[in-house]
């Protein structure tokens, strides 16, 4: 990096440099997060939950004997899918939303994909929680106790590639949902062909030249730290859950609707979390409901954790990819044709939010200029690891392909891949060539170093007899945009002035590691610049509990970096009629001639000091919450583009990664730090999905045989 | 494997927590199998350290046991018998390693921490490192933290940190 960053407009606090608002507290280990505080000290009469894992890849349970388990002295409780609180359970997604609004049951995202059973006795992969939930005194011995479980299974034929899923007679795994294994039809991903602009036949015909190409994109795991966990307690009818979950309010939903709870007597309670990366996506997991209906019978709080092992409990999509284009000579693209089949694995969750949601999206912004485009998507099912949202739901997939369209068009048509792109795309309401477009590429292009080291395939230097070098780039409309955030509905921020000039902050958000919580703080400060307020000052409330009325705003599109900061600017104005209301009968002014500046009241005649006034009153607190929508107004699409330089050895294979340029469209930037700490993360995490991480499964048995962080 | 066949352990064990000398019975406080990453949380509370992986891959649960930085996961509690160690809950407020891990905002590196739940280990191993060698090359420092994982991929912003530690622990006259 050659230049901090520098606001374009001048600000007091929003895009400086500084720590993160809980650094402190992190760097001292005294953040709390649940594992830390689920204890016996904070709850007596903690029991410890565990859940029967399936070890195979598809199966049945025909008969469980739990006698030898129920008599191991420690056990407390036991809940199998014979028990009529359990059988009765609706059938279930676990990702009723993407997590920008909250949802009921009826109106869960995939409504037609309800292929989870809360403890049933159907298995679809090696992991899946099936059965029998054990409460015990300590977690070993709920372990040893579902050990004891005598399980008679009935083994069935499995699937590891959706390929072999598609095929006729390939074992339905299913039936009730896809009948084909395949995902139908659904109101949210639409149609097996999901998006047919102009017509693709006609554009290929007219192109000048036509090719195609593929890419199989595997799944990796999010690999959270903090491995997910939460205790269930009852107060004589109302449900309390302490969770590491990142979305509260859709989390209260969820057990509402699936235990037939009235909302008031669901509280959910989440602290920090120890990284999300779209883990369980919104976490509308079946492990809430045993753990609470453990409690519920055993009438004591329970805890459930997964053990690292378990946390391997989903994945990005893995996605095989075909594409066709065609172009003029002058690299004008005529048609573009995007085929894809997912493996979504055991069950289908999210996954059609990658595979045909996600890819729509960029066809309206980036692909707009693009007059013939057909997409098609085969979400299918197999029997392994579910897959879900993961950092940029399906664009990891999607830019892949993209980016090799790129290429290969580039170097038949003998062109720059840069001056394509800027050639072809854009977004719907704006001109090409797109100016953040053109930016980013632009940028990219002089710090990787582009004019001297891009060559054509197979021409370039070799380095040390067998090593190649050779740099290119991957390029995405980005999300961070307010009208991209529509659908997210209200977004709500409350702040308490107190007379002595100190704030609290409510902006409800379930830290995951973005730090939102630093850009909340500085844009209340920045919005409340005019009663001399600073960072120091206000104190950001950590904990997000349902109890308090208002939603919290999860955090996926790192959008709530600015969600909640533009609803503290509502919030300010509100909040400074009501000190002038409250302090123009004191001073004797009308109210439309006073005002706030530097924390001073300000009249024809009068300045005095906010703080000395309220000082001198009730000492009231003064509170605004607000709850607004975010602006709609279409501000234009932010791109991203991402440079590499690798060094391949062509006779071993082994690929190093010699440099990266991140070049982020990123409007205004909230927070300098935290916002370059992303972006460096994430380009870390996505090196190690491109270059390390696979999760590998036994193909004679079906079982993962790396479910850990060493292999 | 039966009863008589185990191993034995003394009944008795002593270890010095933090500073304090301690003394827990086997049976009453712990179990023979108990490892000491458990506990430490959930027997004494110093939930700094994280079981994460339980099984020596993460290095979330990182302490100091006689000066060298250990996994607390692949330790039995009763191993700790006769050794002192040191949780993260035993540094001091100011400690240099903690102070420069939470300061880190240097342009271009990013923040040394995100989400936070693998920052007390590499504190930890990074405390043993300066203990031993108080000015690092960025490949020691490396090498030393090879064994620590942030899923965020704040290796940037904690090379820096634990750099800036050893600038503080120089300006304080070598004082740890």
């Amino acid at each position: 990096m050659s230049a901090p960053y520098q606001p374009r407009v001048p600000r007091r606090f929003v895009g400086s440099y500084r720590p993160r608002i809980d650094a402190v507290e992190k760097a001292h280990g005294s953040a709390p997060y649940a594992d830390d505080e689920i204890a016996e000290r904070n709850y007596p009469g903690l029991l410890h939950a565990r859940v029967l894992r399936c070890p195979y890849p598809r199966a049945r349970i025909k008969h469980l004997d739990t006698t030898k388990a129920e008599a191991l002295p420690g056990v407390r409780c036991l809940l199998t899918y014979r028990d009529p609180e359990v059988a009765r359970l609706k059938p279930t997604n676990a990702g009723w939303t993407d997590a920008v609004d909250t949802v009921s049951y009826d109106n869960m995202m995939w409504r037609k994909f309800r292929d989870r059973r809360v403890l049933g006795d159907y298995a679809t992969w090696a992991g899946d929680e099936v059965g029998i939930a054990i409460a015990a005194d300590t977690e070993q011995i709920a372990e040893q106790a579902l050990r004891m479980v005598e399980v008679e299974w009935e083994q069935l034929p499995f699937l590891l590639d959706p390929i072999s899923a598609m095929q006729p007679g390939a074992p339905v795994i299913h039936p009730e949902v896809a009948e084909h294994n395949v995902l139908p039809p659904d109101p949210i991903g639409g149609p097996d062909v999901f998006l047919n602009r102009g017509d693709v036949e006609q554009g290929f015909a007219g192109a000048d030249v036509v090719i195609e190409m593929d890419t199989s994109h595997h799944n990796p795991t999010q690999g959270s730290l903090d491995p997910w966990c939460c205790v269930a307690k009852w107060d004589d009818d109302r449900l309390t859950v302490f969770s590491n979950s990142y979305s509260a309010d859709q989390t209260r939903m969820h057990i509402s609707q699936m235990l037939d709870l009235p909302i008031h007597k669901v509280r959910v309670i989440s602290k920090y979390v120890g990284g999300q990366f779209g883990r369980c996506d919104t976490g509308d997991q079946p492990f809430f409901l045993f753990t609470a209906l453990l409690a519920r019978k055993s009438g004591r709080p329970v805890k459930f954790k997964h053990t690292r092992r378990d946390s391997f409990h989903d994945t990005r999509q893995g996605a095989l990819y075909h594409c066709k284009v065609g172009a003029k000579t002058d690299g004008a693209i005529t048609a573009l044709h995007f085929k894809s089949i997912g493996d979504i694995g055991a069950h289908a969750d999210h996954s059609v939010f990658a595979l045909k949601f996600a890819p729509a999206e960029i066809a309206e912004v980036a692909l707009a200029p693009i007059p013939n485009v057909k997409m098609e998507s085969y979400a299918v099912y197999t029997n392994r690891i579910p897959s879900c949202m993961m950092r940029g739901v399906g664009n990891s997939q999607f830019n892949f392909i993209f980016g090799r369209m790129i290429d290969g068009l580039a170097e038949r048509l003998d062109m720059d891949p840069i001056e394509l792109a800027i050639k072809n795309f854009g977004h719907e309401w704006g001109s090409c060539p797109d100016q953040s477009l053109t930016a980013v590429l632009e940028t990219g292009a002089e710090r990787i170093g582009w004019a001297d080291k891009r060559h054509k395939p197979g021409q370039g230097p070799l380095y040390e007899g067998a090593k190649r070098r050779g740099v290119g780039f991957s390029v995405h409309p980005g999300w961070h945009a307010e009208w991209q955030e529509e659908r997210r509905g209200q977004v709500q921020a409350k702040v308490t002035f107190y007379p002595d000039g100190t704030v609290t902050l409510d902006a409800p958000t379930v830290e995951t590691g973005t730090g939102s919580n630093t850009c909340n703080v500085l844009g209340c400060a920045e919005a409340l610049a005019f009663l001399g307020v600073h960072p120091q000052d206000i104190t950001w409330v950590s904990t997000v509990d349902t109890d308090n009325g208002m939603r919290d705003c999860v955090q996926t599109d790192s959008a709530v970096s600015f969600l909640q900061s533009e609803v503290l600017a509502v919030v300010a104005e509100q909040l400074k009629q009501k000190l002038v209301d409250l302090a123009a009968p004191v001073l004797g002014v009308p109210a439309d001639q006073l005002s706030i500046q530097n924390g001073q009241f300000v009249a024809p005649g009068h300045s005095v000091s906010v703080k000395d006034l309220l000082w001198q009153g009730d000492l009231v607190p003064v509170s605004v919450m607000v709850s607004r929508r975010p602006s709609t107004q279409r501000t234009g699409v932010p791109y991203i583009a991402s440079f590499a330089e690798v060094e391949v050895d062509t006779e071993t294979g082994r690929t190093q990664v010699l440099k990266i340029v991140i070049i982020n469209d990123c409007g205004t930037v909230m927070y300098a730090s935290g916002a370059e700490a992303q972006q460096v993360g994430g380009q870390v995490m996505a090196l190690g999905e491109a270059l390390t991480e696979e999760l590998i499964y036994d193909p004679v048995r079906g079982v993962p045989l790396n479910f850990n962080l060493i292999d | 494997m039966t009863a008589h066949s185990l191993p034995t352990f003394p009944q008795r064990i002593a270890m010095r927590i933090n500073g304090e000398d301690r003394e827990f019975e086997v049976g009453r406080d712990l179990l023979p199998t108990t490892t000491l990453s458990a506990f430490l949380r959930e027997r004494l509370g110093c939930t700094g350290l994280k079981i994460s992986c339980d099984e020596g891959a993460c290095g979330a649960c990182t302490i100091i046991m006689d000066g060298k930085a250990v996994l607390s996961c692949m330790l039995l509690a009763v191993e700790a018998d006769g050794h002192d160690l040191l949780t993260i809950e035993g540094l001091p407020d100011d400690d240099p390693v903690i102070e420069a891990f939470a300061e880190q905002c240097e342009p271009g590196h990013g923040t040394a921490l995100q989400c936070g739940y693998c920052t007390p280990g590499f504190v930890m191993t990074a405390r043993a490192l300066l203990d031993e060698n108080p000015t690092p090359t960025l490949d020691e420092v490396k090498e030393a933290l090879s064994g620590n994982l942030c899923r965020c991929g704040c290796y940037a912003g904690i090379a820096m940190a634990v750099g800036h530690a050893a600038e503080k622990i120089a300006e304080r006259g070598g004082r740890a």
